[in-house]
């Protein structure tokens, strides 16, 4: 995993321990997609990872906000929007 | 002939769905539906992909006044698609966005851009009409059709409202995080509100901040419908909801705890609505005061030697239940569980032997099998599948799985075994598979 920030290694690792995947942190690509072909997450794990998001980082995600279109494309799109909303 | 009307009772400035604060009415759509028709193709059946709520239900209702059938493929997974789409050839689809089905001619839905015109009549069905086919996935790997008349629909959407004591001089506006294309999905979220007249917000809000602010963004009084699962997730999030009346929940089954918390957090009632393709809603309960359910008015539940089934005046014949049940009372039942096949995962019904035949059937799979773990504790416990096929990765196998079953199914994990603990008449027990996981989960903990 090349040029991967604190917060992205942290995030990779809530996403293994949520959706309890059989991932090394390390081998999530942060630019590569979590949804569709990359990981192949679905929807419930969508939900589950904003619950668990939100427990983490006092962050509320939602599908309409323009910003977070991609928020779930990938590990550092989504590390960014958390960086911008965080409250804890 | 038998007909019932297409809407309960017709007000033409009354809303009908909500988007972004902007309202179409019934008389808009029963110009939308009246124009959409006259442009369809003559065909008998018809693949409806729309995602917005509003024209997926002008394309509905457009295909029902043409005498045509809509299909409810099983999944949006472009495999089934097209194995709808080929036992049905003579099909066309309907789309709101990109998506359509490559084998079939598609139309587009228009946005909605009638106004009333004069007096409108509001189209009569026939109540015998095949009004639409639902599949689920069956024990063979082929999908199983099951026929829904328009008498069926209707039947079930009025039963459903008297029980919830819904009137058709209130406007209790329905928001729904459940898509339109399964059963439940269309039952609650519209043909109860097109039979009593109600609005509906044509969005499909997903996390508790979406489900915030479509509640908001129609009047009061409102009604969610939802599975537990987003249930959990709202209450999770101390979510600040908008006044609620009352909380419809099913595909799963849903914890007397969580339904008493959402009641408590979200000043509502919780309601539970249980059925199933084969029959559609059939019984409810209000789950933090009762364990049996209670069967809608009009069904009959007959028990028998080889287990329960129900009867209706708008089905063909006696269904069995999919699930374990005991009778209390004539019209109250408990609920005990699935059949050994069946799986249902985050409100997805499946039959382990479908997908285990789906599995076998991929290039370079020798064999293979789809196990559901004991509950992890998770909300939602994942299938588990064992692969034998050699020199094939984990990832190519998947990729193929994608494209022919629900997401929701693919196994988490897929671990790719030297060879399965078939028994000597060539089965596999759940207590050998359930060997197995142990023995796997050893040897990764041991670093082999």
């Amino acid at each position: 995993m090349s040029d991967v920030s604190p917060l992205e290694m942290e995030v990779a690792k809530l996403i293994i321990r949520t959706l309890t995947l059989k991932v090394d942190p390390a081998q999530i690509q942060p630019e590569e997609p979590l949804f569709g072909d990359g990981l192949g997450l679905d929807s419930i794990d969508a939900l589950e990872l904003s619950l668990a998001i939100s427990q983490s980082y006092g962050h509320q995600i939602r599908s309409d906000d323009p910003d977070t279109v991609a928020t779930f494309a990938s590990l550092r799109s989504l590390c960014q929007s958390i960086e911008k909303h965080r409250t804890k | 002939m038998n007909t019932a009307a297409l809407l309960g009772p017709y007000h033409a400035d009354r809303v009908l769905a909500w988007e972004n604060g902007h309202s179409r009415t019934y008389g808009h759509f029963l110009s939308d539906v009246g124009a959409l028709a006259d442009l369809l193709p003559e065909k008998p059946t018809v693949i409806n992909l729309a995602d917005d709520r509003y024209r997926f239900l002008v394309g509905f209702a457009a295909a029902l006044v043409r005498g045509q059938t809509t299909l409810l493929p099983p999944s949006r997974a472009p495999g089934a698609l097209a194995q709808i789409a080929r036992e049905y050839g003579n099909s066309y689809c309907l789309i709101d966005g990109t998506e359509h089905v490559e084998q079939l001619p598609f139309y587009q839905i228009p946005a909605g851009t009638g106004s009333p015109t004069g007096t409108v009549k509001v189209p009569q069905i026939p109540i015998n009409h095949t009004a639409l086919v639902a599949f689920t996935s069956g024990s063979t790997g082929n999908p199983h059709p099951h026929s829904k008349t328009w008498g069926s629909l209707v039947a079930v959407a009025r039963s459903t409202g008297t029980r919830l004591g819904l009137k058709t001089s209130e406007q209790v506006t329905v928001v729904a995080t459940v898509p339109h294309h399964h059963m439940y999905g269309l039952e609650a979220s519209m043909m109860l509100p097109l039979q009593y007249g109600m609005p509906f917000h044509v969005g499909r809000p997903l996390f508790p901040e979406d489900v915030r602010l479509a509640l908001a963004d129609v009047p009061s009084p409102r009604m969610l419908v939802t599975t537990p699962l987003h249930i959990r997730a709202c209450v999770t999030a101390r979510s600040r909801l908008p006044p609620v009346e009352c909380i419809l929940s099913a595909t799963a089954p849903l914890s007397r705890s969580l339904a008493k918390q959402a009641e408590t957090l979200f000043q509502t009632t919780v309601y539970e609505v249980y059925g199933f393709t084969e029959a559609g809603s059939v019984a409810t309960r209000r789950t933090v005061a009762e364990n049996a359910w209670h069967v809608l008015d009009g069904i009959t539940l007959l028990q028998e030697s080889a287990g329960c089934s129900l009867h209706a005046p708008y089905l063909l014949g006696p269904i069995p239940f999919p699930d374990l049940v005991s009778l209390q009372k004539p019209d109250r039942f408990l609920l005990h569980g699935r059949g050994e096949d069946l799986v249902n995962i985050g409100g997805h019904r499946g039959s382990l032997s479908d997908l285990s035949q789906k599995l076998s059937e991929i290039e370079g799979v020798q064999d293979g099998v789809f196990f559901l773990p004991d509950d992890t504790g998770a909300s939602v416990t994942r299938l588990i599948a064992f692969v034998v096929a050699p020199g094939k990765a984990a990832e190519h196998i998947l990729s193929a799985l994608r494209t022919v079953i629900d997401p929701v199914f693919l196994p988490r994990p897929l671990h790719l075994v030297p060879h399965l603990p078939r028994n000597e008449t060539g089965k596999l027990t759940r207590d050998a598979l359930l060997g197995l996981m142990q023995d796997l989960q050893k040897e990764e903990r041991h670093g082999i």
